[in-house]
């Protein structure tokens, strides 16, 4: 029988606040962008109960925001990769990880800069088209929250700052970033498949 | 047998007495959360003063419809009209609460520090930046709308303000991650939700509604601020309208408004078992009911965005109207159940305890927001028809003078935690008294002037007995309600005056003041006055009860 007395004390468990503000800041994060798709979809069923057309027939296809929704998708699959990795204190994967989901960020960005382009749409020019711009618009801010979030992660990852049992911001990046995959599900049905 | 459930203990040194380095720079780079939370407070109170001033102002006008037109126009009064109402609920109650919760939640969960310091402290700043910019941006003319015509500075004036309540709902919001984050992860080692005590459970609930709602009404004010800075013109400042207000209005009536007075029964719950000398006698009827009160607050559906301009005769609106006044009434049941019990031990100490301030003003609150529940549940009686009446101002200046009271009662109370200081007793009495007095004037004249069709905007063009929204019954009677109500509002001025006094002469005192001198039966209390940085000189027991102070006494032998 192994003797314990003697044996240093135990690790002090640390609370997991990140990873609860986190759940609580994408609690927010969503009313918010609940509120904005809401007064879309009102808007559009009015336009639509009055007879007018909503977007130009032909103008927003369907490609380069199903380009988004798969690339996000693979994000989720990176973003977890990183999480993983750093349970496994498999730091070289985790920093693969994060750097890609990071990439994936950059480039659905680019994707949907060019998509905004190729409509041709202004602000000012009607309501539908405002509000093209204004929820697109939103699910930007929070992409690029979620980018400097993980980017944040990576350096702080490569700053030798988690491990094993110190996996709670990378998680709490995760949690975010999932967030945000959920938004543009939202938006890719909303605006872009059912217009 | 390892020790595995650990508190958890932040990586700052316990208790260690720091330096005490005040001034400006102190201000700008603290992490303390009690130097944080009393930035919140001065913000609070200074905003309290500015908000029932403009109250007065706002009243007199109404009062006498032959008098000269203190606004010199409509569009003037209708800008202080609004500034009051979102004054009132997000730079004074909001703020006031957030300021006690960052100072007291941390230690009544025995945590060092409140969750991210960094973002407390950098919220407070980000609040003051807001509500400058929100002040001065309707000085300038700016406001959430305009009824007579928007003339270009105006536009950016508005546009000024939609940014400065944007800045401030944000600031707002991260507080409240802070706060909510503190309770939820850092709790101490056996304090379990039900053992939370009450005020903290209450900041929890609140904090979670406002983060539920709060960005609700940040998406609106995206949505105009776009729209006025480029867009189609659809949503709101069109010339000539209160479009904007017409939009952001929920946040300032039934049931949202109810969410920033969730605290009033937290720190009812909370000081009715130290004046009764025993512990709470409903203590978990409490949680549940503090938890109620939070879900029929949830106001964020109520927008006319969403529900069209008929929402009041919507039955969830009825339902929520007609029940929210249920957690309130089993609330103050449950501390008058604990009060009633108090063990007086023939020292008096029990009968000194109900007349302090912090129990006058915790009653008081209580007894306003009761009040307010009970004015909303009849504007909810669609036979009667109240909506758009001033029953809607009463229901507000009810429920949100209820909170102010709260806070105060929570200030005096806390005192010795917020500032190692007593407040003046006498002063305090008088100061509650007196707020007490003035919002039940200026909330039972609003009430009685729904009644007679007097509507919520009360604004009458110079010279003109007209009104502008509606054709009130009895004119008479309702200037008659009007003074009162004047009278109420200088009352509130009189006592917020008070307030600050007290707090000024308090500021002057060297009294040295002990740890506990009230009998408090939760982990602040274990604190020095003031307590030092990391306040706790070591990490508190296990907690086995929402009452641990009175664990240790019980185990000491000293109280059966």
């Amino acid at each position: 029988m192994v003797a314990t007395t003697g044996l240093p004390a135990p690790e002090v468990t640390r609370p997991r606040s990140l990873l609860v503000g986190t759940m609580f800041a994408c609690a927010a994060a969503l009313m918010f962008f609940f509120a904005v798709t809401g007064i879309y979809i009102l808007e559009r069923a009015a336009a639509r109960d009055a007879g007018s057309e909503w977007f130009p027939e032909g103008v927003i296809e369907l490609g380069p925001s199903g380009f988004i929704f798969w690339t996000l998708i693979l994000s989720i699959f990176t973003i977890q990769w990183a999480v993983q990795a750093i349970n496994a204190d498999d730091r070289v994967n985790a920093y693969v990880a994060l750097l890609l989901t990071g990439l994936f960020g950059a480039a659905i960005f680019n994707q949907l800069w060019f998509i905004i382009n190729d409509t041709g749409f202004a602000m000012a020019a009607d309501n539908a088209q405002f509000l093209f711009f204004f929820v697109n618009g939103t699910f930007i801010v929070f992409l690029i929250a979620a980018v400097v979030f993980v980017a944040f992660t990576f350096i702080r990852a490569m700053a030798g700052q988690f491990g094993p049992r110190r996996a709670e911001a990378v998680s709490s990046a995760a949690l975010f970033w999932n967030t945000v995959v959920f938004m543009w599900s939202i938006v890719y049905y909303l605006i872009y498949i059912t217009k | 047998m390892t020790m595995t459930d650990s508190p958890p203990v932040a990586e700052t040194a316990l208790a260690a007495a720091s330096p005490r380095v005040v001034g400006l720079f102190d201000a700008l780079t603290t992490t303390d959360h009690k130097r944080i939370g009393r930035l919140w407070l001065r913000s609070g109170v200074l905003a309290l003063l500015a908000a029932t001033i403009v109250g007065v102002v706002l009243t007199v006008e109404n009062s006498n419809s032959s008098a000269d037109d203190l606004f010199g126009g409509v569009n003037n009064y209708f800008q202080y009209f609004s500034a009051y109402r979102f004054g009132l609920v997000l730079l004074v109650v909001a703020p006031l609460f957030v300021g006690l919760a960052t100072v007291v939640v941390p230690m009544q969960v025995g945590a060092t520090n409140i969750a991210f310091p960094r973002a407390a402290h950098g919220a407070v700043w980000l609040f003051m930046i807001g509500a400058g910019i929100t002040v001065v941006s309707v000085v300038a003319g700016g406001g959430w709308g305009a009824l007579d015509g928007v003339s270009s500075g105006e536009r950016d004036a508005i546009a000024l303000t939609l940014v400065g309540t944007a800045l401030v709902i944000v600031s707002l919001l991260a507080a409240s991650i802070c706060i909510a984050t503190t309770v939820v992860s850092l709790r101490t080692a056996g304090m379990n939700l039900l053992r939370v005590p009450l005020f903290a459970w209450s900041m929890l609930v609140a904090t979670s509604v406002w983060l539920l709602t709060l960005p609700i009404a940040l998406g609106n004010l995206a949505l105009i601020y776009f729209d006025l800075r480029g867009g189609p013109g659809e949503y709101g400042v069109a010339e000539g309208s209160s479009d904007i207000y017409t939009q952001l209005g929920w946040l300032v009536e039934q049931p949202q408004v109810y969410a920033f007075a969730i605290p009033v029964l937290g720190v009812l719950g909370q000081i009715a078992p130290v004046v009764a000398r025993r512990r709470h006698a409903q203590h978990t009827a409490a949680v549940i009911l503090i938890g109620l009160f939070g879900l029929l607050s949830v106001g964020g559906w109520s927008q006319p965005a969403f529900q069209g301009a008929n929402y009041d005769e919507k039955f969830i609106f009825i339902v929520f109207g007609l029940f929210a006044v249920l957690p309130v009434l089993g609330s103050i049941g449950a501390a008058t159940d604990t009060i009633a019990k108090r063990s007086d031990d023939g020292d008096g100490a029990g009968i000194s305890g109900l007349l302090s301030v912090y129990s006058l003003g915790a009653i008081g609150a209580g007894l306003l927001l009761l009040a307010g529940t009970v004015a909303g549940l009849a504007r909810v009686i669609q036979p009667w028809d109240l909506g758009g009446r001033t029953t809607t101002t009463a229901v507000m200046n009810l429920v949100l003078y209820g909170a102010v009271v709260a806070a105060i009662a929570g200030i005096w109370f806390w005192a010795p935690k917020i500032s190692g200081r007593h407040l003046p007793v006498m002063m305090g009495r008088l100061v509650l008294f007196d707020l007490v007095a003035g919002a039940v004037l200026l909330g039972a004249a609003d009430f009685v002037s729904g009644f007679l069709e007097a509507p919520a905007f009360g604004y009458q063009v110079a010279g003109s007995t007209a009104p502008l929204m509606a054709v009130p019954s009895d004119q008479n009677l309702i200037e008659v309600m009007n003074v009162v109500a004047a009278v109420g509002a200088v009352l509130i001025v009189l006592g917020v005056l008070g307030v600050v006094a007290a707090l000024a002469k308090a500021a002057r005192s060297d009294e040295s003041v002990e740890d506990n001198p009230y009998g408090g039966q939760t982990l602040e209390w274990t604190t020095s006055s003031p307590p030092s940085s990391g306040n706790f000189s070591e990490p508190p027991e296990r907690v086995v009860s929402e009452a641990p102070l009175l664990d240790t006494v019980s185990e000491n032998g000293e109280e059966a």
